[in-house]
């Protein structure tokens, strides 16, 4: 028995290893012939036996271009394929296939064929180089016409009608030739911009002729008037095949196969009405390759379409009535009536009522209170229902059709009709998301005429206020509840990642993976990840366009139709994030940063930091340091130690080492360090002009050397080297500013890119300390900043001068030279860090400050302001 | 040489497609084709669920931390054309602002370095980025758009840090530092983008890569006045772009391996490159003192699940 998936179509063969790439139906259309490069299939599509088939090795080098029987009864056994530059004519009888004639005359590759449409013995073939020939098979050895084209011809048909008429594609050109008047094209068309693909004459009417495109269209024309395209279908991917149905003013169109878009469905298209098409056959895996009708059996009211896709499925389908009526064809009832009376009287008429009543249930559950909306017509045996829905200005006549397996997998169609006010975009839009809906719900054998109807008036109430809000409405981008909906976008959609790292805080690598005991879907999968979001959809949407499409379903395999494996794929699968500590393969050390110190005097803060790199064994740093100390340390502090080249030099070389080797670390606390050895000896340079001639100072004692945070501070705005900048005065902490000399113009300022690679290492050092929350430690660092790091944006108080009453920054007033504040406790002029009250003004040192307002609320100028309070509610937001 | 610091169950119920630490290494943020983001607080080993956010109607691809200066903002992007930015109010996360004028899903989203103050941009498939600046006088954002940066699509941007070791304070160089992007696209190429006169233009275009590219890092300094640029691609190769001035690059390819490369990120240094696929491995590299690129480490995805095990 033939496999059955549903009502819809039927697989009728399976053959991977056939390879084959043309199809050809017989007249009757009972054998279908399948021929690739290695074999030649025949199977009889009215035996059920999936595996009946015939098969005839056919050892070439060439796959077969095209194939296509006879048409006629008198040749009906007759077949011809297409190889390389040769046509090969195949006779089928009794179970044997024979050649029987070989024709060559192209001198390139064969493009297309085409059997005359009457005369059992003519046959057009089109090639590649630039000739139509027309062969007659009681003469084979050569061509009886050959018609040149100048251009290579891709397509190839003879008119159904007019015996003498055929038409050529060229690219994005027609040429129409008459087989009696010579070589010579009797009609140009220039039809497309783009390739044309696929070429096809209307059955019934002479003149009509479809083209279809690379530009996506589809366009008819009326050979008589040849100047426009008598109409055009627009659809949104390139055209492989249109041909007409042999019922009514059909239309079937696929897509361009080497696309590969994931669209593997064939669209039926009524072509009186082309704003969207009628009908999709879903359920080919694999891009469609060809397609024909069947030849309809007397009796027989279904038509039947055979397909043939990639990956080697051979599908019929059946177009039930209902979809010949949607193509404008009216069936013939009572041939429908005759065949059930003659052949299935006992059987059909209970299936038939089985089917309806479960119909009928559904009219008569339907709610018919919907808010604007009114059904006009239900019809439980033409299966039908016509609904009107009235929002502020839409009209929408909508006519739903329930096919006989409905609700068994088949959605109902529907169709907006003539009266409605909606324009055609919109209602292709509508008709678009209600198949959907409705597709969902069937696949669940669920009903679905209530949901989408009202859904319909949803997203016409939605319209309404759009429009109301002069608004474009953009198509409901939600509308569809899974995640990959439309596929032609996902093709610029990059793939997403399913695993990554990436470097976070100062040293820790953040880890995500899949689990290893995925593994990639692999059907038709290169074997390198896809670049694109489609690759999901064309791995999935044939099979189920429903909403299980995820990610982790391409990487686990629970779509396949396996339901007990689906439980334990989801035990397996625990997304999680893995967290490295990565800081040993950097240099810098969390540890040491919160020992190192930076105050204090250059030997024992080398010495210092140098045991602490001991201790957290970095012997390494150990040495750096040990260097520092001797460059810098207290033998070395001689008068002229400032002026030693060698030490300079060698600071210079550890500094930049470090750097090289991205122990930002130890670089910044070099620089630092080296700043402020520089800083100590300008500083006794300049106090030494600052004191002299007669200094004070006894040789060899370094007075200035001591645990005192003043003498953190340069004095000077000597810079030797680009070490220290003036400018770094007001970044610091101005309790030295007693020693200030407001002299500026003693020495240019001198940039080099040293100094400027030596702040960088001090800031990237320091955001590393943020990161870590040393803030103490980071403050440290931007101290030897030699531009502030960052301007202060916000509240700031100022002090008014006590003598001069200029509003003054520092503890020394920049217009009178004298100090602006004096400690209301001990009334001694403040010069380090102050406090005072902002309401009353009163203060002082900050500790004595703090020790009075231990003990006291009360100002201790006695001015009788309570400060705390007051500057409380003062600060208060 | 690299230890297991913390393993965090995410809970989410399909593949995560970013994770993120925050600027103090305290909190974990993640992402999902579940359509939310969830953040965890990671301090000191723990692994605890602060908040599970949702507002995206579809996967969310990337996520991006704030620098704290500005706050505790996180910024997601989604296939559902979206960037939304969340923000922690004592203790509990609430949409703060939504960007909703990309035609297209948004692939990648990076905060600006905080010296340029809150800026974020986003990369999406209708091949435009988008500027977002955060202006404290009206509370809003503003938002610049590059059209067309990349036809068919961006897939990912990355900005140049602000800290750079030129001489930004000699005189001739006193105004606002250069603001620079990088980004790359469908159309396989590479392009630098620097604002000019409130302007984002087009200041080079790299092209070696040969497919699409997945995802561009622009290194912090090492300290040489040296710009890198790393990017992968879908041609299954990694390229180390490096410049003086970011006029002339000259291209280094890293490596060629064996399946697609997502996602390429650089340590703080910006001396160790983190590269990872769709072969579910990762693998570290290092450029030697001679200035040849080496791998250091490989951590599969495997190991990664081995250790956890041992830990449990």
């Amino acid at each position: 028995m033939a496999l059955r998936w549903n009502s819809e179509f039927y697989m009728a063969m399976e053959h991977r290893d056939l390879q084959a790439n043309a199809m050809a139906l017989n007249n009757t259309g009972t054998y279908v012939l399948l021929a690739g490069r290695r074999y030649i299939a025949i199977r009889n599509l009215d035996d059920n036996d999936v595996d009946n088939i015939k098969k005839f090795p056919r050892q070439s080098k060439y796959d077969v271009g095209a194939a296509e029987w006879n048409h006629t009864d008198y040749n009906s056994d007759l077949c011809v394929i297409s190889s390389n530059q040769r046509l090969e004519v195949l006779t089928w009888r009794s179970g044997e296939l024979t050649q029987t004639h070989s024709l060559r005359a192209h001198t390139r590759v064969i493009t297309d064929l085409n059997w005359h449409r009457t005369d059992p013995h003519l046959l057009a073939s089109s090639s590649v180089d630039t000739f139509i020939h027309l062969w007659d098979l009681r003469d084979s050895r050569r061509p009886t016409s050959s018609l040149s084209a100048i251009a290579e011809a891709s397509q190839v048909r003879w008119n159904y009608v007019n015996p003498h008429i055929l038409a050529t594609a060229h690219d994005g050109d027609i040429k129409l030739w008459d087989n009696r008047k010579g070589t010579a094209p009797v009609l140009y068309l220039s039809a497309h911009l783009a390739k044309i693909h696929g070429l096809d004459w209307n059955p019934n009417i002479e003149s009509q002729l479809a083209t279809s495109s690379q530009d996506n269209t589809v366009k008819f024309f009326d050979i008589n008037n040849p100047k426009k395209a008598e109409y055009v279908l627009n659809t949104n991917a390139p055209v492989w095949r249109a041909r007409f149905t042999p019922f009514g003013n059909g239309l079937v169109t696929v897509v361009v196969p080497q696309l590969r878009r994931g669209e593997n469905s064939l669209l039926l298209w009524n072509t009186a009405n082309r704003a969207t098409p009628v009908h999709t056959f879903v359920g080919h895996r694999d891009v469609v390759l060809e397609f024909e009708w069947r030849k309809q059996k007397g009796g027989d009211i279904d038509f039947q379409l055979v397909t043939w896709s990639k990956d080697q499925s051979l599908l019929v389908w059946r177009i039930e009535p209902f979809l010949q009526k949607l193509c404008g064809h009216e069936p013939d009832e009572s041939k429908d009536l005759d065949s059930d009376d003659i052949f299935e009287s006992v059987e059909i008429p209970n299936k038939l009522s089985q089917k309806s009543q479960a119909l009928q249930q559904e009219f008569s559950l339907l709610n018919l209170q919907i808010p604007k909306m009114d059904v006009l017509k239900m019809d439980l045996v033409k299966r039908f229902c016509t609904v009107c829905a009235k929002t502020n200005n839409f009209l929408v006549l909508l006519q739903v059709s329930f096919p006989t397996a409905y609700p068994h997998g088949v959605p109902p169609t529907f169709q907006v009709l003539q009266d409605s006010s909606i324009d055609d975009s919109t209602s292709a839009k509508l008709l678009q998301t209600l198949t959907h809906i409705a597709q969902q719900r069937v696949l669940k054998n669920r009903t679905c005429l209530e949901p989408c109807l009202r859904h319909m008036v949803a997203t016409l109430e939605q319209l309404a206020s759009d429009l109301n809000d002069k608004r474009r409405y953009d198509s409901p981008y939600f509308e569809p509840p899974n995640l990959f909906g439309a596929y032609n976008e996902d093709a610029y959609i990059p793939f997403p990642r399913t695993s990554g790292a990436k470097f976070c805080s100062v040293s820790t690598l953040v880890c995500f993976g899949r689990p290893t005991v995925s593994r990639r879907f692999a059907t038709k999968m290169d074997s390198s990840t896809p670049r694109a979001l489609s690759a999901l959809g064309s791995v999935f949407s044939s099979k189920r366009p429903s909403d299980t499409i995820t990610i982790s379903s391409f990487y686990y395999q629970t779509q396949r139709n396996r339901p007990k494996h689906i439980n334990t794929a989801h035990n397996l699968f625990r997304p999680q994030v893995v967290l490295y500590d990565t800081s040993e393969l950097f240099y810098v050390n969390k540890q040491l940063a919160g020992k190192y110190i930076l105050d204090g005097d250059v030997g024992t803060l080398c010495k210092y930091n140098g045991n602490e790199a001991a201790r957290v064994g970095r012997w390494d740093l150990v040495q750096a340091w040990t260097l520092a100390e001797l460059v810098s340390g207290p033998q070395q502090a001689e008068e002229d130690m400032h002026c030693n080249p060698f030490g300079t030099q060698l600071m210079k070389f550890l500094i930049e080492h470090y750097a090289s080797k991205t122990d930002i670390q130890m670089a910044a606390m070099l620089s630092c360090v080296f700043g402020k050895e520089h800083e100590h000896t300008n500083r006794k340079q300049s106090l030494k002009s600052l004191l002299s001639p007669g200094t004070q100072l006894i040789p060899g004692k370094r007075w200035l050397k001591g645990g005192s945070p003043y003498h953190t501070i340069p004095p000077a705005d000597v810079v030797a080297d680009g070490w220290v900048f003036p400018l770094l005065r007001s970044a610091r902490s101005n309790s030295l500013d007693n020693l200030r000399i407001e002299d500026n113009s003693i020495v240019p300022l001198k940039v080099n890119t040293t100094t400027s690679l030596y702040e960088y290492y001090k800031q990237a050092y320091a955001e590393i300390l943020h990161r870590w929350d040393l803030l103490y430690e980071r403050v440290e660092i931007l101290k030897y900043m030699c531009v502030p790091g960052e301007i202060h944006k916000g509240v700031e108080f100022l002090s008014d001068c006590q003598h001069c009453l200029e509003p003054s920054r520092n503890c020394r007033c920049a217009a009178c030279k004298k100090l602006s504040l004096n400690c209301v406790v001990c009334h001694i002029s403040v010069r380090g860090s102050s406090n005072c009250c902002l309401v009353c003004g009163h203060g002082g040192h900050t500790i004595h400050m703090q020790q009075w307002f231990s003990s006291y609320e009360m100002c201790p100028s006695g001015c009788g302001c309570r400060c705390l309070i007051e500057t409380g509610t003062v600060l208060s937001p | 040489m690299t230890s297991l610091l913390n393993s965090i169950d995410t809970g989410h119920e399909d593949m995560i497609h970013d994770a993120e630490v925050d600027y103090y290494g305290l909190r974990l943020a993640t992402c999902s084709s579940d359509h939310s983001v969830k953040v965890y607080d990671i301090k000191n080993g723990a692994h605890n669920l602060i908040d599970d956010l949702k507002g995206h109607f579809g996967p969310v691809w990337q996520i991006a931390w704030s620098h704290p200066m500005f706050g505790n903002l996180l910024a997601s992007c989604s296939y559902d054309r979206k960037v939304i930015i969340w923000k922690e109010t004592q203790g509990k996360w609430s949409k703060y602002y939504e960007y909703a004028n990309h035609d297209s899903s948004v692939n990648s989203v990076q905060f600006a370095p905080a010296e340029f103050g809150l800026i974020l941009a986003c990369g999406s498939s209708d091949g435009s980025i988008s500027i977002l600046t955060y202006q404290s006088e009206t509370n809003n954002w503003d938002a610049k758009k590059i059209q067309n940066a990349h036809t068919i699509g961006c897939n990912a941007v990355s900005w140049c840090p602000a800290i750079t070791p030129e001489p930004a304070f000699d005189s001739n160089h006193v105004g606002p530092m250069q603001k620079r992007l990088v980004s790359g696209g469908c159309d396989n190429l590479v392009k630098i983008w620097k604002e000019e006169d409130d302007k984002w233009v087009e200041e080079k275009k790299l092209e070696v890569h040969s497919d699409w590219v997945r995802d561009v890092a622009w290194a912090p300094s090492v300290g040489l006045s040296r710009h890198t640029v790393a990017s992968c691609s879908q041609d299954r190769r990694v390229v180390i772009w490096t410049s003086e001035d970011c006029q002339s690059w000259s291209s280094n390819i890293l490596q060629t391996f064996d399946d697609v490369v997502w996602n390429v990120s650089w340590s703080l240094n910006g001396n160790i490159l983190a590269v990872s696929g769709g072969d579910n491995k990762i693998s570290l590299w290092k450029q030697n003192l001679d200035g040849a690129w080496k791998c250091i480490s490989d951590v599969t995805k495997g190991q990664a699940t081995n250790n956890e095990q041992r830990a449990l």
